[in-house]
């Protein structure tokens, strides 16, 4: 086992540097930069030539990629042309706070989707599976901001139970306590929106394979012996149901820090999507690249992770 | 087969940012705000509603007092000695040199002082500065400053520290975007490549004064060199050398200045705290805590209404206008955009050589029919790149272009273009088409192209539309490989500038005429305002001539104040941080 996940890891190596040559490859395709992105409409062409040898942007590619991938191999991603910080910094400030409400609605989604799943399974086509698979293609398909906003309107204009945006209440000083109650009550909504859009092909994906194994023998035989229901589903149906669910943990490792763009913007919360967005638009190619990287090698990671746990949780493909 | 999954991933990844980036679009307008460049106004379409006019019997501009502040939301009336701003995020970059967005200046203009401020019209009245004399050749300036000011961390203001922040505007590493090369700094450029390690133009002669020595001087430099914001050697210049500013970034978080707050706490994306200077040399604030929240513009409105925040720029459109209105606890400063939309034609291509067939498609285009899809009563046509509130604007000799196809097509049978077989004009066995880049998202886009290809199809000209990614746009500006694009220029409070003149960094149509660069040079040079009034008003009448570029609208900008607040000063050219010490909230 160890061998093999040494053996992953060192496969990771070449692929990072399949990524980071396309990344490039594609950042310095795209035209324009940094200075024609800002246009600022003062700036004298000396100044724009000036400013273009200091990030480096006279460079031939080639030798920006040498520079930025060596930089990168010592820890250092670089400055962020817009914030005019390390990389690192401007992603550790926002990262965390995308993290914060992705980890809250994905441990909701799973929990919700799992019994939802189980139990239209078991009841299929009953009402109650109508109604649940009505309920989740419902809050699949409407967009991410019609029901952000439509909820602000319910919740925080006509019931003044939540706030319409943010991550604290401004010129508050409370305890800590105080402060993290604040910041739950303001996670409410976001986090009610995320979750229910990605409840819905997760609660699917349970009920698929909750329906395969429901018809298979063993549950028959566990059945006939006498065992409770809840016993059968939870216990012996629910546990081989959710091994392919496994594989898809591994796949929600980068969603977790990758930051909910839409969801940000309508909440006003200081996540990193936004900022990702932003360095997109401003070309800032440090900002844009470092994330990337990130991301892609959380996807590498999570990859690895899956493919570790199917093999722990199933014995049928256990490497030898 | 895992390893070809990840790097399918990995190009997806990449594929969706490519894709996300041909979804920016924008224009820039404002100067300097980089971050937020999107024009965001949303067509407003709809009747007139029934608004009182402002005093200037114009109401699509001016001071609209609240009508019922009795409306004013509990959560707002509690918050007795603090203000909340909403504006987009700021970056955190709170540091004089290096600032870059609007949202890090407001916070950089309510931290720092400089020996002058900005007045609500364009021009500088002393703040820091007690003095300043210029001598006959326009050559030497003597700073003199007001004695007994002090930073915020107890130490006096000197002029010492100006002349540090000159050294550091001239360091070869510097890479804010201040140009003080171009003020022309006696031994700046000396400095700057290392040649010298002071400025020599720059003489500290005491404390309190400071005598700068220009090579070159021309209307600006006075208050290109009074603006310089005072930072207190001791904390910015602690471990400078020549050639290395590394050290600032860290500085950037943690601003000392001699203003009118200090920096309490920043949290990235959420809010900047600050805390009134009590030791302020111009009267302790009158609001004690300001804080600058992050709004979007899909939930300012709700944010108001709730009282969350008390102030917010807002897009002008109707429907945003009456929504405010509706608040009834609202005051709206409604004023013109320091800035102008136009259509820029590469005067490289031979076909847009002729003043003529310029003339011809400003004439031939309906310009207001444009303007009133777009913003309805909330923007005007243009005919000089001039906001109608500067002292250098003029309607003197100034021909209106309006909307004329007889006169348009006359021009153009005049210039040789002779309607085809098919309709389409031709000269030289070439036909008339334009190649439009437009930016993708853009609502000024969506208006503007129907009726411009509808217009021009009737001149006979054939206009084809190609959508971009506002970075490729300018791109191609930048290359001169395009026909036709829409943009907006942000205009800075002082009339020069470089976008016409022959060969100026921002000329990137190609335009050329030396009776314009004659009068921009007279008015650059001149230190007389009616001098220089008389050459801008003759620059402008060439313009109108012309016709380099199809101006189009001068549009809105909007503040909207909880009606508790008195005393906040916005114009065009002022934002509300430079003065607002002087801001009050009614009890």
């Amino acid at each position: 086992m160890k061998q093999y996940i040494i053996r992953r890891l060192l496969q990771i190596i070449p692929t990072l540097i399949g990524i980071s040559i396309i990344i490039f490859a594609i950042s310095s395709l795209v035209p324009g930069d940094y200075i024609t992105a800002v246009d600022n409409p003062t700036m004298t062409a000396e100044k724009a030539a000036q400013l273009r040898e200091i990030y480096g942007l006279d460079k031939p590619p080639v030798e920006r990629y040498l520079t930025w991938v060596g930089n990168m191999l010592k820890g250092n991603l670089g400055d962020s042309l817009v914030h005019k910080q390390p990389v690192t910094t401007v992603m550790n400030n926002y990262v965390w706070n995308s993290f914060f409400i992705a980890i809250f609605s994905l441990i909701l989604s799973w929990v919700i989707a799992a019994f939802a799943g189980v139990f239209s399974a078991k009841f299929q086509y009953s009402l109650f599976d109508k109604i649940i698979t009505l309920l989740v293609f419902l809050c699949m398909s409407l967009p991410s901001f019609f029901i952000g906003l439509l909820l602000i309107k319910f919740f925080a204009l006509d019931l003044g139970w939540f706030p319409v945006g943010g991550m604290k209440t401004s010129g508050m000083n409370g305890s800590t306590w105080d402060q993290l109650i604040d910041i739950a009550w303001h996670m409410f909504l976001p986090v009610t929106v995320l979750t229910m859009l990605s409840t819905g092909s997760l609660t699917r994906y349970f009920r698929t394979s909750m329906l395969e194994v429901i018809r298979q023998d063993y549950i028959r035989t566990a059945r006939a012996k006498g065992l409770k229901e809840r016993t059968v589903i939870f216990k012996h149906a629910l546990r081989n149901a959710m091994l392919p669910a496994i594989t898809l943990m591994g796949f929600e490792l980068p969603s977790l820090f990758g930051g909910a763009i839409i969801m940000e913007k309508i909440f006003i919360w200081p996540g990193v999507g936004q900022v990702y967005l932003e360095s997109i638009n401003m070309r800032d190619y440090p900002f844009m690249l470092g994330f990337t990287v990130f991301i892609s090698v959380l996807t590498l990671l999570g990859n690895l992770l899956s493919d570790v746990l199917y093999g722990t949780a199933d014995p049928r493909i256990r490497l030898k | 087969m895992k390893k070809r999954m990840s790097l399918l991933l990995a190009i997806m990844l990449l594929a969706i940012t490519v894709l996300a980036a041909c979804g920016g679009g924008g224009t820039a307008e404002q100067p300097p705000s980089q971050g937020d460049q999107t024009e965001q106004t949303p067509p407003a379409e709809g009747e007139d509603t029934t608004e009182p006019p402002a005093e200037n019997g114009n109401d699509s501009q001016g001071y609209f007092k609240a009508e019922d502040p009795s409306a004013n939301p509990a959560n707002a009336l509690a918050r007795k000695d603090t203000l909340v701003v909403g504006m987009t995020a700021p970056k955190g970059v709170f540091n004089p040199f290096y600032w870059q967005t609007a949202y890090d200046r407001y916070v950089v203009d309510a931290i720092f002082d400089s020996f002058f401020s900005l007045n609500g019209d364009g021009t500088y009245n002393n703040r820091l500065a007690e003095s300043v004399e210029v001598s006959e050749d326009k050559l030497k300036y003597t700073f003199k400053l007001k004695p007994g000011v002090k930073y915020s961390n107890g130490e006096p203001v000197t002029v010492k520290d100006y002349a540090f922040a000159m050294k550091v505007y001239h360091d070869s590493s510097y890479d804010g975007q201040s140009d003080l090369l171009s003020v022309n700094i006696k031994g700046g450029k000396e400095y700057n490549e290392g040649k010298a390690d002071e400025i020599s133009g720059i003489k500290v002669i005491d404390d309190n004064t400071i005598e700068i020595e220009v090579t070159e001087a021309n209307a600006m430099t006075k208050d290109n060199l009074g603006t310089v914001f005072f930072v207190p050697e001791s904390v910015y210049g602690k471990g400078y050398k020549q050639g290395n500013l590394e050290y600032m970034k860290d500085l950037h978080a943690k601003p000392v200045g001699s203003g009118q707050y200090v920096l309490k706490s920043f949290s990235p994306g959420q809010e900047v705290v600050l805390e009134a200077n009590p030791d302020y040399f111009l009267g302790a604030p009158k609001i004690k805590n300001v804080i600058y929240k992050t709004t979007t513009d899909e939930t300012k409105l709700a944010m108001f209404q709730s009282g969350e925040i008390d102030m917010d720029m807002v897009t002008v459109n109707e429907d945003n206008v009456e929504a405010l209105k509706e608040m009834g606890f609202l005051d709206i400063n409604i004023f013109p955009t320091n800035g102008y939309g136009y259509v820029a034609m590469n005067h490289k291509d031979p076909k847009f050589q002729d003043p003529k067939v310029r003339q011809a498609l400003i004439y031939g285009l309906n310009r207001a029919e444009v303007v009133e899809i777009i913003y309805g009563k909330y923007a005007n046509v243009i005919n000089i790149p001039q906001s109608s509130v500067s002292w250098a604007y003029t309607e003197e000799g100034i021909e209106p272009h309006e909307f004329d196809i007889e006169k348009a097509k006359q021009l153009l049978d005049e210039a040789g273009w002779a309607p085809g077989a098919d309709g389409i004009r031709e000269k030289d066995g070439k036909k008339f088409e334009v190649h439009f880049s437009a930016t993708a998202d853009n609502p000024v886009i969506d208006a503007l192209i129907p009726v411009m290809t509808q217009n021009y199809q009737e001149l006979g000209i054939k206009l084809t539309a190609e959508t971009l990614d506002f970075n490729a746009i300018m791109d191609k500006k930048d290359k001169g490989d395009f026909e036709m694009f829409f943009a907006a220029w942000g205009l800075t409070p002082d009339p020069d500038s470089t976008v016409y003149i022959t060969n100026g960094p921002q000329n990137d149509i190609g335009y050329s005429n030396p009776d314009y660069d004659a009068a921009m040079k007279k008015g650059l040079n001149a230190f007389d305002l009616e001098e220089r009034k008389a050459a801008y008003a003759e620059a402008y009448q060439v313009l109108n001539k012309d016709v380099p570029d199809l101006p189009i609208y001068q549009r809105r900008d909007a503040w909207a104040i909880n009606s508790r607040l008195t005393g906040v000063d916005i114009t065009p050219y002022k934002n509300f941080a430079i003065d607002l010490y002087k801001a009050e909230i009614q009890q």
